[in-house]
Parts: structure tokens; sequence; C-alpha cells
């Protein structure tokens, strides 16, 4: 008895002294963060295992706090690479000095123009619109039609029924921010921003989250990623419907790379190479992502660029503006 | 040479207990080491957030908080912080003090049971409330839905929201500390004013409510703090209601701002250490209640039928509310999908062991390192404090109460900053969270083995010494068999406060180590609610297995005493 003390005692004395470095590591594990749905990313991510034999760990963030944390650990970078998430944030990423370039073969024949980064730091893998997710059930009660324009979203009866993320925690909200931007001009953005405070019930952390509340029927009209309303919302089983501004809408083409200094730089190119090819591309269909392999199949009803009136999104110009742009919306709003 | 010679004569003049201290060097080195761990993972943390706030190019700067105070979206959740916490306290105490007053003066029926409800939300992670707000008056709640049929619509993001949840979390604070003073007023008191012809009202109003204000102030200074510090309620059921702690999170996580961050953190800490050295040093040396130690005669209850029953009433109507709270957890887990598909499932369950398992293994394993490190360091800071003299002692002791007055935003804002670079590269790996467990809550240990030590005449420990045992041979066959119960209590209250941390945790998370807090919060944001619940369900089921196990482990080892689990957390207020 008194030596099972002892002992347990001396091991606590041990593992306090010798516990503190902690540090686990293995050979032929890749490390990532992503910035997808943790339910969606499992399904890629285990799709990668049973082909190529490399583990995966990863750990699920929104894009800005992905950001965030490979600034903190730049020093000594923890991941190789960074996987979904909107272009602009790669952007900033590559004007931080985060990420190396990567150019794959695979994606070589169809990656063209702005679906990646022109000098490589950061490579498309799928696109997306913005739209408006909205509750089929309120919109039957109250006799109104669905929203088919920004203007639309200002209408008084729209008044605390409308969700949509912080911009500064979500590139969803963020991409819809320089969408309207785009569509009106600074200036008169702002203005209209100013407006549609007034109607927002409340703002998330996170972008895609809108779509299940507005499913549930706690607001009306969720601002969000096109495939977001159909994989969270429609067929989820929830009475949601899309609808999509007339003046045009802005999009994301979602992107991956890899980390400077990451520890498996090699592996990492093994995953976007994989991401790339039609086999990958293919899985997209589980959440209505339109796959950038012409080879592909697109999931039924998926939202595909023809579909939508787009605008000419300039992701560079978003994300070289995008600490300008948060500063302003925040002073404005007050959030 | 001079230097060594300088030492000893300096040696020689040091009093007898610092001589003392070089004789043995075991307790030295017991000393330096918790002092070095306390000063690496306590004080450096925070005072990297005072650095990087109030340098501006290696010059002393308020500039920082002039720029903070300067925007609309810094000022504001400054006031709702502070009108939240002020509302909360004062309810909180309020129903606490009934509940308190209740099982201490009346002679209600089913006292067991109020007691128990009273105390659980002390086990409970603290963001359940919230979850279960949204079950129950969301617009696809349970009441508001099935109930009532959308006829009243509750406006559950924002102030008042954040109310209810936080005063069903928090008044057991309120409740185990006025507990705590009710039972200790001497019975004499109210028996003297009785035979003096006093009506049971004239008692409660010039003897019971006047003793018992230093306890009821001491309430509402913890439940302040508490409610500052909340990170998990506000991140879910704030809305455009912004708070303190969840936005200097936002401005670190979302802005990349970490100086910003860190002078939010400071606007946040600065009232939570008002409100502890106010409830420390001037509220607790009020207290009127004096312990005898006589044997006093048994407390005459209120038994007159109106008051008995309308407090009984009272009582069970505030355990009821507690009760759907939490049964709609349990029943919001089996639902398939929340708002669209109320069929029955396990389907939720499985999630939360396949996809959840990673983050419930991690929890278990991580609290489960950091439990009985925590416990065992807790001890020998308190004991050195009662039974050594050591130059510093105080500080020691302040220092390990520190962790306990500073939120949880703050601490976790605090470790990424300390320990992201070389030498104390710590960022990403499984003992930043493990440190951050043992240290976030070791004051109540301490506090506890303070307590208990000084009720243990120090003759039997000198009598070890006299036998010519050293001081860890002391420590270890005398004073820590004797502090057992202390020591098992700070055990529990270690693990439950890790299993359901938070709020400086969700800094400090990483790849390879993640909570199943985190993933919580994660299904609440997505609005996946059953998943949410299921996982809420899963951590109150081991929270009580493991204490299952401790009480257990006390009754084998410790000789039958019951677990004092509840006397910890009213420590707090000591």
């Amino acid at each position: 008895m008194k030596r099972i003390k002892r002992v347990a005692f001396m091991s606590v004395l041990l593992a306090l002294c010798v516990g503190t470095p902690l540090l686990a590591g293995a050979a032929d594990v890749l490390h990532m963060y992503t910035a997808l749905d943790p339910n969606e990313a499992k399904v890629y991510i285990e799709a990668f295992i049973k082909d190529t034999k490399i583990n995966v760990e990863w750990v699920r963030m929104s894009a800005g706090e992905v950001l965030t944390r490979l600034k903190a650990e730049a020093k000594n970078p923890q991941v190789s690479l960074w996987f979904g998430g909107p272009s602009t944030e790669f952007i900033a990423g590559k004007k931080e000095g985060l990420l190396v370039p990567y150019k794959s073969p695979v994606g070589a024949p169809f990656l063209k123009g702005n679906l990646k980064d022109a000098e490589d730091y950061w490579t498309g893998f799928y696109f997306g619109a913005i739209g408006f997710g909205n509750n089929t059930n309120w919109f039957e009660k109250n006799k109104v039609p669905y929203p088919t324009s920004w203007q639309d979203l200002l209408k008084p009866e729209f008044k605390g029924q409308i969700s949509i993320a912080y911009p500064y925690t979500s590139g969803t909200a963020f991409t819809t921010l320089a969408t309207v931007c785009m569509v009106m001009g600074e200036d008169k953005a702002f203005d209209y921003w100013k407006k549609l405070d007034a109607n927002i019930h409340h703002y998330n952390t996170s972008g895609s989250a809108c779509v299940t509340q507005a499913g549930l029927g706690e607001i009306a009209i969720g601002i969000a990623f096109s495939h977001d309303i159909l994989a969270k919302g429609t067929s989820k089983g929830y009475p949601v419907k899309g609808s999509f501004p007339s003046e045009g809408t802005g999009y994301e083409i979602g992107g991956l790379g890899l980390i400077k200094g990451g520890p498996e730089p090699e592996l990492g190119k093994k995953f976007i190479d994989w991401t790339l090819s039609k086999r990958a591309q293919d899985l997209m269909q589980v959440w209505f992502r339109i796959p950038l392999n012409p080879e592909a199949e697109i999931a039924a009803g998926a939202t595909k660029a023809a579909d939508v009136k787009l605008i000419n999104y300039d992701d560079e110009w978003a994300g070289n503006n995008n600490k300008r742009l948060i500063e302003k919306w925040r002073q404005m709003i007050g959030k | 040479m001079i230097r060594t010679k300088r030492f000893v004569a300096a040696l020689r003049r040091t009093p007898s207990d610092v001589k003392r201290l070089f004789q043995e060097p075991l307790l030295l080195m017991g000393i330096v080491l918790v002092n070095v761990f306390l000063f690496l993972f306590v004080v450096l943390p925070l005072f990297k957030i005072f650095q990087l706030s109030f340098e501006d190019n290696g010059r002393f700067s308020l500039q920082v908080f002039v720029d903070l105070m300067s925007k609309r979206y810094n000022v504001q959740p400054l006031i709702h912080s502070l009108t939240l916490g002020v509302a909360v306290s004062i309810l909180g105490t309020l129903i606490g003090f009934i509940f308190a007053y209740a099982i201490t003066r009346v002679n209600i029926p089913w006292k067991r049971f109020f007691t128990v409800t009273a105390t659980f939300p002390i086990i409970a992670p603290p963001f359940m409330m919230s979850l279960s707000a949204i079950l129950l008056f969301g617009k696809q709640g349970f009441v508001s839905k099935m109930i009532l049929r959308e006829i009243i619509q509750f406006k559950i993001y924002g102030f008042w929201g954040l109310l209810v949840v936080e005063t069903l979390t928090y008044f057991s604070t309120a409740y185990l500390t006025l507990y705590g003073v009710l039972q200790a007023i001497d019975p004499a008191l109210e028996d003297a004013a009785l035979d003096l012809g006093a009506s049971k009202g004239k008692i409660f109003r010039s003897i019971t409510l006047p003793l018992a204000t230093p306890g009821i102030a001491s309430a509402i200074l913890l439940i302040f703090s508490q409610s500052l510090a909340d990170f998990g309620n506000p991140m879910i059921l704030a809305g455009n209601y912004t708070i303190l702690a969840t936005q200097a999170y936002l401005t670190i996580v979302g802005m990349y701002n970490m100086k910003g961050g860190a002078a939010l953190a400071i606007l946040l800490l600065i009232p939570s250490l008002i409100a502890f050295c106010v409830q420390k040093y001037w509220v607790s040396r009020k207290s009127y209640v004096t312990v005898t130690g006589k044997p006093s005669a048994a407390r005459i209850k209120v038994d007159r039928s109106l008051t008995k029953y309308s407090i009984f009433g009272l009582c069970l109507l505030l355990a009821s509310v507690i009760f759907l709270f939490y049964g709609m957890i349990l029943f919001g887990s089996v639902v398939k999908l929340w708002g669209a598909n109320h069929s029955l499932t396990l389907a939720n369950y499985a999630h939360v062991f396949t996809i959840g398992w990673e983050y419930i293994k991690d929890t278990l394993i991580l609290s489960s390192i950091a439990t009985p490190i925590s416990g065992v360091l807790a001890m020998i800071i308190a004991f050195l404090v009662v039974r050594k003299n050591f130059p510093g002692k105080r500080l020691m002791e302040l220092v390990s109460l520190l962790t306990f007055a500073v939120p949880g935003t703050v601490v976790g804002i605090g470790y990424i900053l300390a320990f992201n670079q070389r030498p104390l590269l710590l960022t990403g790996t499984a003992a930043i969270i493990v440190l951050l467990f043992i240290f976030r809550d070791i004051a109540v240990g301490v506090q506890t083995g303070i307590a208990e030590l000084q009720q243990i005449d120090p003759s039997i420990e000198e009598a070890s010494t006299d036998l010519g045992a050293d001081s860890s041979i002391t420590f270890r066959r005398i004073t820590l068999p004797l502090i057992t119960p202390a020591f098992y209590s700070g055990l529990a209250f270690t693990f439950v406060k890790c299993m359901t941390a938070i709020s400086a945790v969700i800094f400090v998370v990483s790849g390879k180590w993640n909570l199943i807090t985190i993933a919580i919060l994660g299904s609440v944001e997505n609005s996946d609610l059953s998943q949410a619940a299921a996982f809420s369900v899963v951590i109150i089921i081991f929270i009580l297995l493991a204490l299952w196990l401790i009480q257990f482990l006390v009754n084998r080892l410790g000789g039958g005493r019951k677990l004092k689990f509840e006397k910890a957390e009213s420590l707090q207020s000591i």
C-alpha cells in the first residue's frame, strides 16, 4: 500500500518534469488544416487515405482561423497543407508569405485564368456562387416572393429575418461584402449594408451556419454559398430553396495550398494532385460543389456557373483589400 | 571567490528558517520547482498580455487603449458584459439564497432532491444551458412551437436569453456559499430572539439577513466574475449583444489582431480582479459568522404552513425549470433532425462514438494526465504554505490563487502569446493543453488543502520530524494521508473543470489534440443541435463515472469518508 502510494507520487512528479515536452510525431503522416465542413472533409480525406495509404491528421477551422493559426506558427509550421477555403483567403496567405508554390501536373490542362494563382501559390479545386437560402414555409405563410436581387433584401418585411456571418470570421460573408462592393461600387455598397443591417437577425461566426438556421425557421433568409444551401439545407430535408440576385453574384474558387516550411511537402503535393483527379472531383457531389476538372461528374441540382448571373469577381482586389474593408465594416456596423 | 564569501556571509545573516531550507535539499528543490512552475505557467502568460498591450516600440504606452476605446465595436461589449454581469449576479444570488434558506431554515420535504438540483449545474458543461434554451425557446423550440404554437415569440438571442441561462448556470455558486453561511450562523442567536417574542419574519429581517450579508455580497461578486468570464454561453446565444470574452476571441481568431485581443483581455481582466480583491480582502473579512465548535442545539425551522408551502412551491418551480432545461438535452439527443424531423433515433450517439470518438479520447487522456498532477501540486503548495516558512510564501499563495481570478479567455490568450516561440515552444502540443488544465483550477485544490491542513495539529508532523524523517517523508507518509479527502475533492473538481473547459483551451487546441467542448461548440454553431445534445449527454456520463470512480477510491483508501466535492466548490468563497 505504502509502496503503491510512493510509486504513484514519484511517477506524478516525474510526469510533471518530463511530461512537459510531450511532443508526438510520426513519419508518413500528412498534417493539414481544413476550412471545409468536418463531415465533408472526412469524405475526401478518408478516400485519400484509402487510395494512397498515406495517413492524414487534420483539424477543421474557419478560413480566418486557419490564416491566424498559420501566422502564429510561421516560425514553426505544424502542418503541410491548407485544404479548402475561398481563394481570397489564400491570396491573403500568399501576401503574408505563408505559402510555397506548387504547379500540379494533374491540374495543368484545365486550371486556367483565375482558377489558380498565377504563380501557383494556391490551386483551385471547386467553384461555388453566393446565393440566398430561403425557408419555403415562411415565404408561403407570409405570401412574399423569394428575394431575387440584392435590393430585395432591404424590404421591410424581412426585418430581423436575414442571417449571415461576420465578414471577419467567415470567408462566405467576406465574399458577400466584396461582391456588393463590386456590384454597386464601394461607397454605395457600405450604404447598402447599413440598411441591410436593420434586417439582420444576428451575425454568425461560421458562413454556412445561416443555412441550417433558415432550415430551422429561426430566420427566413440565409446568405451563403449555393453548395452549402443545397448540402446543409435542401438535401438534408429542411424546407430550404435557393435564389440568386439578378444584378449578378460573386463566387469563390475553393483552394488548397502548400505551407511554407511545412514538415511533409511531398505528401502535400500528392494530396493536391489527388484532389484534382477525376476520382476526387467526383466525390464533390456529396456537397454539391462544382468540380473544376471537366471530366468529373456534377451533382444533380447543383448550381453551375451557367445557371446564375455572375459578376466579374476580382479576387485579387478582394484579397488585397481584406483588412481595409473589414475595418471599415466594423466601424460602420459597430460589431 | 569573493562572491562565494559574500554569499556565505549573507547566508549566516539569514534567519533560521532559510538556513533550515539549505539543510533539506529536497524541500528547497520543491520550493524552487513550485515557484518556477507558477512563474512560467501563471505569471508569465499574464505578463505577456500586459507587455503586448502597453508596449509600443519598447516604450510604455496607453495608445492601444485609446484606439480601443475610440471604437464603438469595442466599447459596446464592455458595457454589455458589465450590465449582464450585474444582472446575473443579483438574480443568481437571489435564487441561490431562496434554495439555501429553504434547505437550512424551512421544514420543507424533498431536501435531498433540492440539494442535488441546486448543485447539478456545477458538473454540467456551462454552455449546455444555451443549447437547451434554443431547443426549448428557439423558433423551432419545444415550448415555443409545440406547446405555445408560436403564439409567443421569445427573444432568446441577446441580453434576456443570456440572463436566463447564466443565472441558471451560476446560481449554484450562490447556493453553496450561502448554504455554508446560513448553516454557520449560531442557532442560539435566533433562539434567543424567538424567546424574546420576535416573530419569524422579524428574526429573518433583523438577525438572519444581516448576519448573512457578507455571504450575499460574496456570492454576488463571485457570480459577477463567473458571468464576466463566461465564454460558451455568449458564443452560442449572444446574437448581436456582443460580449467582451467572445469579442477578444474573435479579434484574435477572426481579425488576426493579437494586440487588440490582448488589450480587450485586459479590459476583461480589470473588473474580474477588482471583484476578486473586494471579495477576498474586504467582504470575507467582514464575516460575522463565529465558529465556536460548541455543539449547539438543533435549529428550529420555519414550520408555518403558508410560509413553508410558498417557499416549497417556489423551490419546486425553480427545480422544475432546471430539470426542464437538462431534460431537454436528453430529449434533443435522440431526435433525428431538430426542427425538421422529430423521429427518434440513436444516430446522434453513433456519430459521437465514431466521428466524435477522437475528441472524447483526447479529452479523457488529457484530463486524466492533468488531474492527478494538479491534485498533487496543489497539496504540495498547500503543505508549503501552511507548514513551512520561507521567503515569498505569501506571494506563492497569492499567485496560486490568481489563476482563479483571471477569466479563461485572458489565460488562453496569455498562453498562446507566451508559448509560441523557442525556447518555450508549446503551441500545437498536448503539453500546452495539459499545463493549462493543471494551472487553470489549481487554486481550488490549494484552498481545500490549506483549509484541511489548518485543522490538523502540526504536532503529528513534528513527531515524525523528531523521529528523524525529513520534510518529504513527512509530507508523503503523514501529511498526504491526513489530507486525503481534500486531495480527492480537489481531484474531482479539477477533472470536472477539465472535461467542461472551453474559454481558455479554445486558443490552444490543435490538429493533433482536440476536445469535446470544442466539438460541441462547432455542432451548435452549425445548428446540428441534436449532435451537440448527444455530445453533452456523453460528457455528463463520463463526468458522473469519474466522480463515482474517485468516490470509490476514497472509500477504499480514505477509510470511507465522504467526498467533499461540494465543499471544494464552496471554498471558492473563502
